[in-house]
């Protein structure tokens, strides 16, 4: 799996604020077919690269080149750990919606707004919270990288 | 309907989620832990004075700021040493001291007994407060 460099901070800020739109706009429209895309996406970070990240270019084009330089830089392995966690919920939302299970489909998606939220107002890092919960009661959980 | 009403409970839920965690963050509580049961990874980062071993992981963006803080603290003050490590793949450890999320801090005395522990980032100035009574 190839190695990310480490990213400007604001990046994967305003990717959550992308990420947060979208899912607001299934769980408010029940548009399972924008949820597997979202799906899609989220697997593609996290399992490949975060440069397939859309919301990353539309950020160096449109957005970085207004706002003052930084020299700070995030490590890419948490933003990676994070998009698999988004993949997970958005994985179980889209099954649900699909599959006319519409209370599993939103209670999936309510799941992955909730963290997307965090994570673009107060840059909170889910994975942080919870990787050594879930390593307790998942002993088999691999490292996504 | 449904949906707006579960968009509104996700919001409301972060918002929850958020406020809890904000006013957890760079607390400080002290347990003073007797030190038998000091895991060995652990042990072996002790040196003279007061320890921070500092638990992380991988995946951790906030890790990178405690160790900062830490650092920076540790350059400054006598007898305090900052010591960090990986319980990305040792989650024993991190269960043994009790430790649910990162970075959490762990100050040390030279024998391993457990002064304080910070979780979440910790705020400087009270850090060395708390810490001074075990400075020498």
């Amino acid at each position: 799996m190839p190695k990310d460099n480490p990213v400007d901070p604001r990046g994967p800020r305003f990717s959550a604020w992308m990420t947060t739109v979208v899912l607001a706009i299934v769980l408010l429209t029940g548009w399972w077919r924008l949820l597997a895309a979202q799906t899609v996406l989220f697997a593609m970070c996290a399992f490949i690269s975060l440069r397939l990240n859309p919301w990353g270019h539309v950020y160096r084009y449109a957005i970085q080149p207004r706002l003052t330089p930084t020299t700070e830089r995030e490590e890419a392995a948490p933003l990676r750990f994070a998009q698999g966690v988004g993949f997970v919920f958005a994985l179980i939302g889209t099954l649900g919606y699909a599959t006319g299970l519409t209370t599993l489909g939103m209670v999936a998606t309510g799941f992955a707004l909730v963290a997307a939220l965090l994570n673009a107002t107060l840059g909170l890092c889910l994975g942080c919270e919870v990787y050594l919960l879930l390593r307790r009661h998942v002993p088999a959980l691999a490292r996504p990288q | 309907m449904t949906g707006a009403w579960a968009l509104l409970g996700a919001v409301a839920v972060a918002g929850a989620i958020g406020v809890l965690l904000k006013l957890r963050e760079g607390r400080i509580s002290h347990r003073a832990q007797p030190s038998a049961d000091l895991p060995a990874p652990v042990r072996d980062l002790l040196a003279p004075g007061v320890t921070l071993v500092q638990l992380s992981t991988t995946f951790c963006a906030p890790c990178r700021h405690a160790k900062v803080v830490l650092r920076d603290l540790a350059d400054r003050v006598d007898g305090l040493t900052h010591a960090e490590l990986d319980v990305t793949n040792l989650p024993e450890v991190a269960s043994r001291l009790g430790v649910m999320r990162t970075p959490t801090t762990l100050a040390l005395t030279a024998d391993g007994t457990e002064v304080l522990r910070v979780g979440g980032v910790p705020k400087r100035d009270s850090l060395l407060e708390a810490l001074r009574p075990h400075l020498r």
